[in-house]
């Protein structure tokens, strides 16, 4: 596989039973996601988006074909290596922002490290980096009942960023916000690419969130319709403080 | 944040969910943990009972079967009544008539006697209380062996007399009291000095106080050489007591002649009796044992049971919390181990609350739960009663050691998880895909 590519789908199909009936939401589906892109999947409901964000995120098996995710082959590996890819390479974000109700923002970030089996030490001051780094220092003690939902998704974000994964796949991170937490949580998942060159794939149904990437695929009847690449920057890579 | 404050966490974010279950728990981990205790307090209550009848019955089988083949003779009692001493006070006395030696040649010669031995009794005062005095033979020790009942059996203080003794006297211990004599000290009675040797226990409320000497010595004290009140007739046989008493009565139809044979009898009824007595405490013994342990296996299962719903429950209701976890990485292991961690961990805070209370209610508990031991119940005729509490129950007395309560957290933990396997497993293999969709 290429070096720059960090995500490569050959020939992807998935199927599954629906009653007695077999669905295939993807269908020899052919991808290939260049390290430090922002990537938007678009498509009507019932396209396959989250199904191809749930493939490549170890959640879901494939039926056939290869998914390469830094060369490993991740639809021929058990759940017990599975879980590992997910850990190390992939970071979440939902829609639903899935923070662990009863952990505070802070823990919430470090339970991700925890599960990587880093130090406590270690992964106490990253989790406040991270926070700070998404806008959320000194609210690290609220649990997610008495954050906004934009911080909560903010929060979500920074655990995903948490143990540095090669992709972060973002399932219609502002499917749940108003206006201006769409914008903030977008601008904020831009700047990350911008700046730190972190790879994200992100399914959204909105145009205006999907203009902020630099590549916009159009997912219709299980296959990638069509693939724009649009007008912007590339990414800086720099270390510094996504929020500016 | 550990696995461990994860757990806590989540358990004490519904509080009043976490502490209902608590209380079910602690309720059912209390009865695990009093009733093994219970059982063998119970089980080693009812084993002395058992103990108890079986020792008393053996005694008096011994007792009784000595004594059935002893027939006393004596002739009938007259009243004196003498004129008044110095200080006016009219002394009745209960006379015994005396028998000479040829008394004693004749009870001899009937046939199938082993012994006859000649026994003197003599009421009377010592500074106007009255004192029976009764003399046995000591000249003889392999009679005294042979027929220990011619002795005071309840010894309290000090010896028992012995053959070869003189000038030394047991006293009954109501008459120590009154004279304020003890072992070692002088008793006189009719001008002459004893050494007391022996106290002897109370026989009943109303016995007479007596003193027990050599028969040498009370005859040469009442001037009655030679002569007795009472021959204690030992015959061969039990089979034989009917006849040699009809012969007795034959030679001489005006003595009284009172065999032991009836208290055969009575051993019989008592012996069923403790046999009645020892197969109810042994049917009490099972008894305890078989609801004891129906009532751990319920407590045991229901604990699990509580264990295994509530944590089916938060499975179900956490299950996209289990989906984000595994979409996090989490291992199935990690989840197992979480899981059960909290059912181990609402187990153990169960524990510590039921031996809380065990330590208080394990006597009420232990006793409502398990059959009573059962006491045996006074013997009829016979008048004898066994065991602490005649006709009673012994409550069964329980504590709660700290062994107790060591298995009572090791029982906790491994109900904790052992009921919470089933609903970890299940979320541990739950598809981390499948948990997200679920709403």
């Amino acid at each position: 596989m290429n070096n720059d590519l960090v995500l490569k789908i050959e020939n992807l199909t998935k199927t599954y039973k629906l009653g007695k009936r077999d669905v295939q939401p993807l269908t020899n589906l052919n991808l290939e996601v260049k390290k430090g892109e922002f990537t938007a999947i678009m498509g009507p409901s019932g396209s396959g988006k989250t199904t191809l964000l749930n493939v490549i995120g170890c959640i879901d098996k494939a039926s056939s074909g290869k998914v390469l995710i830094d060369d490993v082959d991740i639809a021929k590996l058990p759940e017990s290596k599975l879980y590992k890819i997910r850990r190390d390479k992939i970071g979440f974000i939902f829609q639903n922002f899935n923070l662990v109700p009863y952990l505070n923002a802070r823990e919430n970030v470090e339970l991700a490290m925890e599960l990587a089996g880093k130090f406590k030490g270690q992964r106490r001051q990253r989790a406040k980096d991270l926070l700070a780094t998404v806008g959320l220092s000194g609210r690290e003690q609220h649990r997610p009942q008495r954050l906004s939902q934009g911080e909560q998704q903010r929060v979500a974000i920074a655990r995903a960023l948490a143990n540095d994964p090669a992709i972060i796949l973002a399932d219609e991170p502002t499917g749940n916000l108003d206006v201006t937490n769409k914008q903030e949580i977008v601008k904020l998942l831009a700047n990350l690419n911008q700046k730190q060159g972190t790879t994200i794939i992100m399914v959204t149904h909105d145009e205006q969130v999907a203009a902020q990437t630099q590549r916009m695929l159009y997912l219709s009847d299980g296959k990638i319709s069509e693939d724009k690449q649009a007008q912007k920057e590339t990414p800086k890579h720099s270390k510094e403080n996504p929020q500016e | 944040m550990g696995i461990l404050t994860r757990a806590t966490k989540n358990l004490t974010r519904r509080k009043t969910r976490a502490l209902i279950v608590i209380i079910a728990l602690s309720l059912a981990l209390t009865l695990v943990i009093i009733l093994p205790p219970s059982i063998n307090a119970g089980k080693a209550t009812t084993q002395t009972i058992i103990n108890d009848l079986n020792n008393n019955a053996n005694f008096i089988k011994s007792t009784v079967s000595a004594a059935a083949t002893e027939i006393d003779c004596s002739l009938p009692t007259q009243f004196n009544l003498p004129p008044p001493n110095a200080t006016g006070t009219y002394h009745v006395t209960v006379v015994q008539p005396l028998m000479n030696e040829s008394y004693y040649s004749n009870l001899t010669s009937i046939p199938d006697v082993n012994n006859v031995v000649p026994i003197l009794n003599q009421d009377e005062y010592k500074d106007n209380y009255p004192v029976y005095l009764y003399g046995v033979p000591l000249d003889n020790a392999s009679l005294l062996s042979s027929y220990p009942s011619l002795l005071p059996a309840n010894i309290t203080e000090g010896r028992n007399l012995q053959a070869g003794d003189s000038d030394d006297i047991i006293l009954e211990e109501h008459l120590a009291q009154q004279f304020d004599v003890s072992v070692g000290g002088t008793f006189n009675i009719l001008g002459k000095n004893f050494t007391v040797v022996g106290i002897e226990g109370q026989e009943a409320l109303n016995a007479t106080a007596h003193a027990t000497m050599s028969l040498t010595d009370l005859q040469a004290l009442t001037n009655t050489a030679g002569q007795e009140t009472t021959f204690k007739i030992f015959v061969d046989n039990i089979d034989n007591v009917e006849t040699v008493s009809a012969r007795i009565s034959s030679i001489y139809p005006t003595m009284q002649v009172s065999a032991g044979l009836s208290q055969v009898n009575s051993a019989q009824e008592l012996q069923t009796s403790i046999d009645e007595q020892v197969q109810a405490a042994q049917n009490n013994l099972n008894q305890i044992q078989s609801s004891g342990l129906e009532e751990i296996s319920i407590a045991v299962v229901a604990d699990a049971a509580i264990i295994l719903f509530i944590m089916l429950y938060s499975v179900r209701e956490r299950t996209k919390e289990i989906g984000t976890l595994k979409a996090m990485g989490a291992s199935n292991l990690t989840i197992l181990g979480q899981l059960m961690l909290e059912g181990v961990l609402l187990s153990i805070i169960a524990a510590i609350v039921a031996i809380a209370i065990s330590v208080f209610v394990a006597p009420t508990i232990a006793n409502l739960l398990l059959p009573h031991s059962i006491e045996s119940a006074t013997f009829g005729s016979t008048g004898f009663s066994i065991g602490r509490n005649p006709g009673g129950y012994t409550p069964i007395s329980v504590t709660i050691t700290p062994e107790t309560m060591l298995l009572g957290l090791g029982t906790a933990v491994l109900l904790g998880a052992l009921g919470s396997l089933y609903p970890a497993l299940k979320a541990a293999r739950t598809r981390p895909a499948e948990a997200m969709r679920y709403e």
